[in-house]
């Protein structure tokens, strides 16, 4: 009796295994997203920034809703894992994104203080933030400072 | 000291340290592309040699100020490369360099062309002056024939070189436009804008001096009308052979107008030397007791001589006598020694008379010999004599035989 019950639960061990190795559990890792250099982009009327090099278009309202100062130009970077980095002169904050399924989730809010001309340039896969009108640098990462 | 120089030192080093870490490669790349474009402007717009060899430097300081950058810039330029962008700058400034080589040499022919106009222009005037100077002497002269004589002789002598330059002139033009190609032609009508003279313009002077030197007259016989004719049909000759291409290499925006101006003033200048030539002629051949019927053109003169020759035949085949022999000796001589030895020449190449017009004035020039030339009597008389002595010999032997 033990016997059949034995063979019957490794054919369903078996059929699982099989049913999973056929299924979209295929991983590509070490993926790298930064993207070599910041785009600046101007919003439009509506808000919306479209990066056309990179293929990325979303609106900025809530994020200047956050801030309550205008945006003249927005200045956006990935990291290598793959986390949008966004400020504009005059924030006060990094805003670090993680994307998902047509959406943009706010990862983290990194503050920093108004920052006057903020450049971000990829430095060894991280993110670094210059504010040219004080020299100030940070190193970001999507956690926070570093 | 030297712990001042030592802080001096560090304030450097962290003020540089500073500067490169406020570097944003956003900024980078754009002041590459600006740079760039900038280059690319000043080298499309590079107008000389001296300009070029200028941006062959400013090219290279770009290359070394950005050498740096090359891989972020290679991102950021993508599909292009930083190597390509400093490549394809050196390759327009080549094409500019080989631009502004083509402009330079045209800029160089053009001066040359001005400088070559301007000498010409030069030596006619001289020549014209000279000539003038000399009517002027004849014209005070006018009492004193001896005096006169020699002035005219020397007057000719300045028209004749003048006639020598212009003919070398003309054969130097026939050898550059003759078998002008459609390039050079092109070439030139871009350079013919830039030119303040041109030489449609010097050929129109020099049709206008012959024009005035046929008008004024001074003292010319029919054998210096009829040189201005030669000069008049060669340089139709070769206007007709290089008038158009010429025309549409100096003049392009209006090549037809420009050819048929100076073909007016050939035939206007024909007419003046035509003005004076039949007179001229008819009074030459009048001096020599030849009294053609009248005529105003080359055909007409033709037929003046053919009537006249044709009229002297059937005198003479009719009378027969002394004088029309003496006409034909005299219009003979004048015909072989003067008109045909002294005129021939000018006369075909001015078309006023064809070498079969002349041929055919020889020949009835021949029939006019045999018909002028007086009868003889010896003939008849030696019959006679011949007769009466066979009479006499018939009479001796029949009275012998008797």
């Amino acid at each position: 009796m033990a016997k059949p019950k034995l063979t019957t639960l490794s054919l369903c061990v078996a059929l699982l295994f099989g049913a999973a190795a056929c299924g979209p559990s295929l991983v590509l890792e070490d993926v790298d997203y930064s993207q070599p250099i910041e785009s600046v982009i101007a919003p439009d009327d509506n808000l919306e920034v479209h990066d056309q090099r990179y293929a990325v278009k979303f609106n900025i309202g809530p994020i200047i809703e956050e801030e309550g100062v205008p945006a003249e130009e927005v200045r956006l970077i990935r990291n290598r894992a793959g986390y949008y980095f966004l400020t504009a002169s005059g924030f006060n904050n990094v805003y670090v994104f993680e994307s998902a399924e047509s959406e943009l989730k706010l990862e983290t809010k990194i503050e920093i203080g108004e920052l006057s001309q903020p450049a971000f340039n990829l430095r060894d896969g991280n993110i670094e933030l210059v504010d040219l009108g004080t020299g100030e640098t940070y190193t970001l990462t999507h956690e926070g400072l570093r | 000291m030297t712990s001042t120089i030592s802080t001096l030192a560090a304030l450097l080093f962290v003020a540089s340290t500073t500067v490169v870490a406020q570097q944003s490669d956003h900024q980078v790349q754009q002041d590459f592309r600006a740079d760039y474009q900038e280059l690319v402007q000043k080298v499309d717009e590079a107008s000389s040699s001296d300009e070029v060899a200028s941006l062959v430097d400013e090219i290279s300081e770009l290359e070394a100020e950005y050498s740096g950058y090359a891989d972020l810039l290679d991102q950021a330029l993508y599909p292009d490369t930083f190597e390509q962008r400093i490549g394809d700058l050196q390759s327009r400034l080549s094409v500019t360099q080989d631009n502004i080589a083509v402009i330079e040499d045209l800029n160089e022919r053009i001066a040359e062309l001005e400088a070559e106009i301007e000498e010409l222009r030069s030596q006619l005037s001289e020549m014209d002056e000279d000539s003038d100077a000399l009517r002027e002497r004849m014209e005070r002269s006018a009492a004193n024939e001896r005096r006169l004589s020699g002035l005219v002789s020397q007057y000719r002598e300045s028209l004749e070189n003048r006639d020598a330059f212009v003919s070398e002139l003309l054969d130097d033009l026939m050898r550059r436009y003759e078998a002008m190609d459609a390039e050079t032609q092109s070439e030139i009508a871009e350079a013919a804008e830039s030119l303040e003279d041109d030489p449609l313009a010097l050929l129109e002077t020099i049709i206008s001096e012959y024009i005035n030197l046929a008008d004024r007259d001074a003292g010319l016989e029919a054998a210096d009308f009829l040189r201005m004719r030669a000069q008049h049909g060669y340089f139709d000759t070769i206007w007709d052979k290089i008038g158009e291409r010429m025309a549409s290499a100096y003049a392009p925006d209006r090549p037809v107008q420009a050819e048929q101006e100076i073909t007016d003033l050939l035939s206007a200048w024909e007419a003046s030397v035509n003005n004076k030539l039949w007179g001229a002629l008819s009074s030459a051949f009048n001096q020599n007791g030849i009294e053609l019927p009248e005529f105003t053109s080359d055909d007409t003169f033709n037929n003046a001589l053919n009537a006249f020759v044709d009229d002297a035949i059937a005198v003479a085949q009719e009378q027969n006598e002394e004088a029309d022999y003496e006409l034909y000796r005299s219009f003979s001589d004048y015909w072989n020694n003067t008109v045909k030895a002294q005129w021939g020449e000018h006369l075909i190449a001015g078309n006023v008379l064809s070498q079969s017009d002349i041929a055919a004035i020889d020949v009835k020039l021949g029939d006019w010999g045999q018909h002028a030339a007086p009868t003889s009597n010896l003939m008849f008389i030696l019959f006679l004599i011949s007769l009466a002595v066979i009479i006499g010999l018939i009479v001796l032997l029949v009275t012998k035989k008797n």
